[in-house]
């Protein structure tokens, strides 16, 4: 459930973009961030190293406007990918509504995908969570490069809640909103209640 | 299956709070207060001068104050339960009302930390009975309803439009 404030009159939800180290999931928000109209985002904030990987996480508020008088805020944070930073990774999950999981194409990065999606299983069932009562996106990125997965393998190895997929290029920004867009549909149909 | 924990601010209690922060930043001698959820989120604040960006500010106290908890797990240590950074012209404290909330008080050389800790302390015990149904999240549930996703959904599509 998100925070929702009827004092104030907000609705605030958290979605969380995972995967593993390099696979583009800052490159996601960077590119939000840049082609969001400027009213409706607040100020993209980094925690990296210097050699600018994720060191904790990014975060970009996005605003909704009033949706039956409430104000509708998208909170999106990135994790860091490297999996020794697993600790930092928990952190972020804590009270999220939805996630996008960002997989690497690629043939030789099989194995780091395989394992940041079942640390993400993990981490959220330590927090009694699981990703069939979470908004959940599948994106699979990077699909301008060569010696990729076709998204039928990539389906098969990853996909086994049959959640949206969504092929991308982070980079040229090909497919980040129809993700963003559809892991806040998301996220809206698993919190609601009718 | 158990339902998954929300957080929902009701008019009644907000009322309290906001009396309650208005006085501690009195009494206290405090610039700037702000409730935050532990997953990084605004609730209130209570300022005596411009707001700092409250939405990155909410967001960096709950992680550093989560990271802080981890520190503590790491030492052994059962939890800290506050988190103090000081600076040149401001200095920052943070301090866990329940495990859902924190409080983030701004003060300056005006005053003193001791002063800040012992009203912050004060504070802290009158607001957790305020947040003890907070988490009964029924109400909040009912808040997003058919029509609300609907219109919801709409504004998503016109927020993107032009973007994909």
């Amino acid at each position: 459930m998100p925070l929702i404030n009827f004092a104030a009159r907000e609705i605030n939800y958290k979605i969380v973009y995972y995967g593993c180290g390099l696979c583009g999931k800052t490159t996601n928000i960077q590119y939000i961030h840049r082609k969001v109209n400027p009213e409706a985002r607040g100020k993209l904030v980094s925690i990296a190293t210097e050699e600018e990987r994720t060191l904790y996480f990014d975060f970009l508020p996005l605003s909704l406007g009033t949706v039956k008088g409430m104000k509708t805020r998208f909170h999106l944070y990135t994790v860091p990918g490297q999996s020794h930073y697993n600790a930092s990774r928990r952190l972020v999950l804590q009270g999220i509504d939805g996630v996008v999981f960002v997989a690497d194409s690629q043939i030789s990065r099989l194995d780091e995908n395989v394992e940041s999606y079942l640390n993400l299983w993990d981490n959220l069932m330590d927090q009694d969570d699981d990703l069939t009562r979470l908004g959940f996106v599948i994106q699979i990125n990077k699909r301008d490069l060569s010696e990729i997965f076709s998204v039928e393998d990539l389906q098969e190895l990853l996909n086994h809640t049959n959640s949206p997929q969504i092929e991308t290029c982070a980079l040229t920004g090909q497919g980040v909103f129809e993700t963003l867009r559809t892991v806040c549909k998301q996220v809206i149909a698993h919190t609601g209640h009718s | 299956m158990t339902r998954r924990k929300g957080l929902v601010i009701r008019d009644k209690q907000m009322w309290l709070v906001d009396d309650i922060l208005s006085k501690l930043r009195e009494v206290s001698g405090s610039r700037f207060i702000a409730l935050v959820s532990t997953s990084g989120q605004p609730i209130t604040t209570s300022s005596a001068e411009e707001y700092p960006d409250t939405l990155s500010l909410a967001s960096l106290a709950a992680s550093s104050f989560a990271a802080t908890q981890q520190l503590a797990a790491v030492l052994s240590e059962k939890e800290f339960t506050l988190l103090f950074h000081e600076g040149k012209e401001s200095n920052l404290h943070v301090a866990q009302v329940t495990d859902q909330i924190l409080l983030v008080i701004t003060f300056g050389r005006e005053t003193q930390v001791g002063k800040v800790r012992l009203y912050t302390g004060r504070a802290i015990e009158v607001l957790k009975p305020i947040f003890a149904s907070a988490e009964d999240d029924s109400e909040g549930e009912m808040a997003i309803d058919t029509d609300y996703s609907h219109l919801a959904d709409e504004a998503i599509d016109s927020l993107f439009a032009d973007l994909e």
